[in-house]
């Protein structure tokens, strides 16, 4: 086995399945990209300046994947299907919630829930900031951004987290209410 | 214990609990499955495919339009140099009526001459060959046609071999004859006897129905009459004696008489324009009666008149075995296909009146075809000459 390909799985892999993981919130789609980011790898290896980590590296490589994915599952079709079914545009959430989380407790459920209606940029950065625990700076070099622009897209998907699991909560506890009340 | 608000901190605090996510595959998997060429290749392999053929479509659709027009030029083309072809050829054949009315021996009238074809077999053309003679019903069945042949003598074959032989290379559809054989039965020759033995099949078709069945009973009878001097036919069927007619009942015998005396007509197939020269059944008590009916069409339909206007005769008389007749002096009397069949109508006539020679005179014109009018003309042997 490539020596390279070696190192690199031993280092980063479940990293950089875990992010792509959470990012297109798919078990089987996180395994296809996962390939895809070594397929790029090797590719721009040897362009590869040591500027930043290789950690950093992979991240922002596994970044733009995933928004190359988000881009082609937006195809052509949906794209034009999309001006004309108005009703279509509401958020949707098609993907059943993984097996790995529905086993956790009910407030980390919400959570990975309400990280569907994060942007792309938000969700990257609260997973890279939060699940991954990179600092500032690194989440800045693997994003390609300013370090400012990190702190407020944190600030800003924390608050868009938050008022999500309020209105989250308050379905729930409708919902929970309701049960008691039956019982 | 829910809580309907969270701060910063909780809520990252939550986020840090998300549960950490491995891939299950082992390394060489996923290093197996890691494509080793490049993904773009295939991008745009089908846009190039579809360019291609889009391309291919192209080449084989625009000559095709191409050529329409084309076409439809050439066409325009065509019947332009048509038209100036006829124009020239009008031209040409205006100079050739010129050359040919201050030469009248040009080529032309030589190829008229040798166009113009008699249609019944003569005592000139028969060399060492056989006249055999089929009668065959026209398309509508009303009266039965003769139709001749000269066809090759071959030893120990008798008239009758070569008769059957033939039979089944008859043309008759093409002549615009109803298609009669070869017959179902077996004809042969008791030369002992001196006749002719008949056996058809058990469910043989004949005799179902009057015309079927004097038609065969008449069609048999000319055949023998026509070629041998036999006057009886036997009749059987598959080795029984007679045959069992619808209408006639069980017959074993037919007598045959040679017709005499009969007037013969023109009759034209469809499409045809080479007549037959066929007998009308009836017989006349004279020659002269029979020319006389002869100008007009016989009382069957189907029969055409064969003595033409212009060939008027004005005196029939007899010399022994001559028959002479004077024709009124008439300018219209041509030397072309249709004088020269009514011609070969009177000779046939003729011919069936006893008369071994028949004498022209006072005509306008020396020649009718290749007869010579100054002569005795010998009459045919056999009417209606059709190559089988």
């Amino acid at each position: 086995m490539d020596s390279v390909f070696n190192e690199l799985y031993q280092k980063y892999h479940h990293d950089v399945f875990q992010f792509l993981f959470y990012m297109v919130r798919n078990r089987e789609q996180a395994e296809d990209l996962v390939q895809e980011v070594y397929i790029r790898v090797f590719k721009s290896y040897d362009r590869f300046e040591g500027k930043s980590s290789e950690k950093t590296w992979l991240f922002s490589i596994a970044r733009n994947v995933a928004i190359d994915f988000f881009r082609k599952q937006k195809g052509w079709k949906e794209r034009i299907l999309e001006k004309f079914d108005w009703s279509d545009n509401q958020v949707k959430d098609d993907h059943p919630i993984p097996e790995e989380i529905t086993v956790q407790r009910e407030e980390v459920q919400w959570v990975y829930k309400c990280l569907e209606n994060c942007t792309v940029d938000q969700r990257a950065v609260i997973i890279l900031r939060y699940i991954h625990d990179l600092s500032i700076a690194e989440t800045a070099q693997a994003l390609g951004w300013t370090e400012s622009k990190v702190k407020t897209t944190q600030h800003r998907s924390l608050k868009v987290l938050k008022r999500q699991m309020e209105t989250l909560f308050e379905k729930e506890g409708k919902n929970s209410e309701k049960v008691r009340v039956e019982r | 214990m829910k809580k309907s608000e969270w701060s910063d901190e909780e809520l990252i605090q939550i986020l840090r609990q998300m549960p950490k996510i491995e891939d299950n595959r082992h390394p060489h998997d996923v290093y197996q499955n890691i494509p080793r060429w490049k993904r773009k290749s295939v991008q745009w392999m089908f846009p190039g495919i579809a360019a291609l053929a889009a391309l291919l479509l192209f080449f084989i659709l625009v000559p095709k339009f191409m050529d329409g027009n084309q076409q439809s030029v050439d066409k325009a083309a065509k019947s332009e140099s048509a038209q100036s072809r006829e124009m020239a050829e009008g031209n040409n054949t205006i100079k050739k009526e010129k050359s040919q009315d201050s030469t009248p021996d040009s080529p032309k009238m030589a190829a008229v001459q040798s166009n113009m074809e008699r249609t019944a077999i003569y005592d000139d053309e028969i060399g060492n060959g056989q006249v055999l003679t089929f009668w065959i019903p026209d398309e509508q069945v009303s009266f039965l046609v003769p139709v001749s042949n000269i066809v090759a003598k071959s030893q120990g074959k008798t008239w009758m071999d070569l008769f059957t032989e033939k039979a089944s290379e008859l043309k008759e559809p093409e002549w615009g004859l109803t298609d009669y054989y070869p017959l179902n039965a077996s004809m042969n020759l008791d030369q002992q006897n001196n006749r002719v033995l008949v056996d058809v099949p058990i469910g043989h078709q004949y005799g179902q129905g009057s015309a079927n069945e004097l038609g065969f009973m008449e069609i048999l009878k000319k055949d023998v009459a026509s070629n041998s001097t036999i006057k009886q036919i036997k009749l059987s069927t598959a080795g029984n004696d007679g045959i069992e007619f619808g209408n006639t009942g069980m017959t074993s015998e037919l007598m045959v008489s040679n017709d005499k005396n009969r007037a013969f007509f023109f009759y034209y197939p469809q499409g045809s324009e080479k007549p037959f020269i066929v007998p009308f059944n009836k017989p006349f008590n004279d020659v002269q009666s029979a020319l006389g009916a002869m100008k007009g069409d016989a009382p069957i339909s189907g029969l055409q008149k064969s003595i033409l206007p212009s060939f008027e005769i004005e005196n029939v008389g007899n010399e022994g075995n001559t028959l002479q007749l004077s024709l009124k002096s008439n300018d219209q009397l041509e030397d072309n296909q249709q004088t020269l069949l009514c011609l070969e109508a009177i000779l046939l006539t003729a011919k069936d009146f006893g008369f071994e020679k028949v004498a022209v005179s006072n005509s306008p014109i020396t020649q009718i075809g290749p007869f010579d009018l100054t002569k005795e003309i010998q009459v045919p042997l056999a009417p209606n000459k059709r190559d089988f």
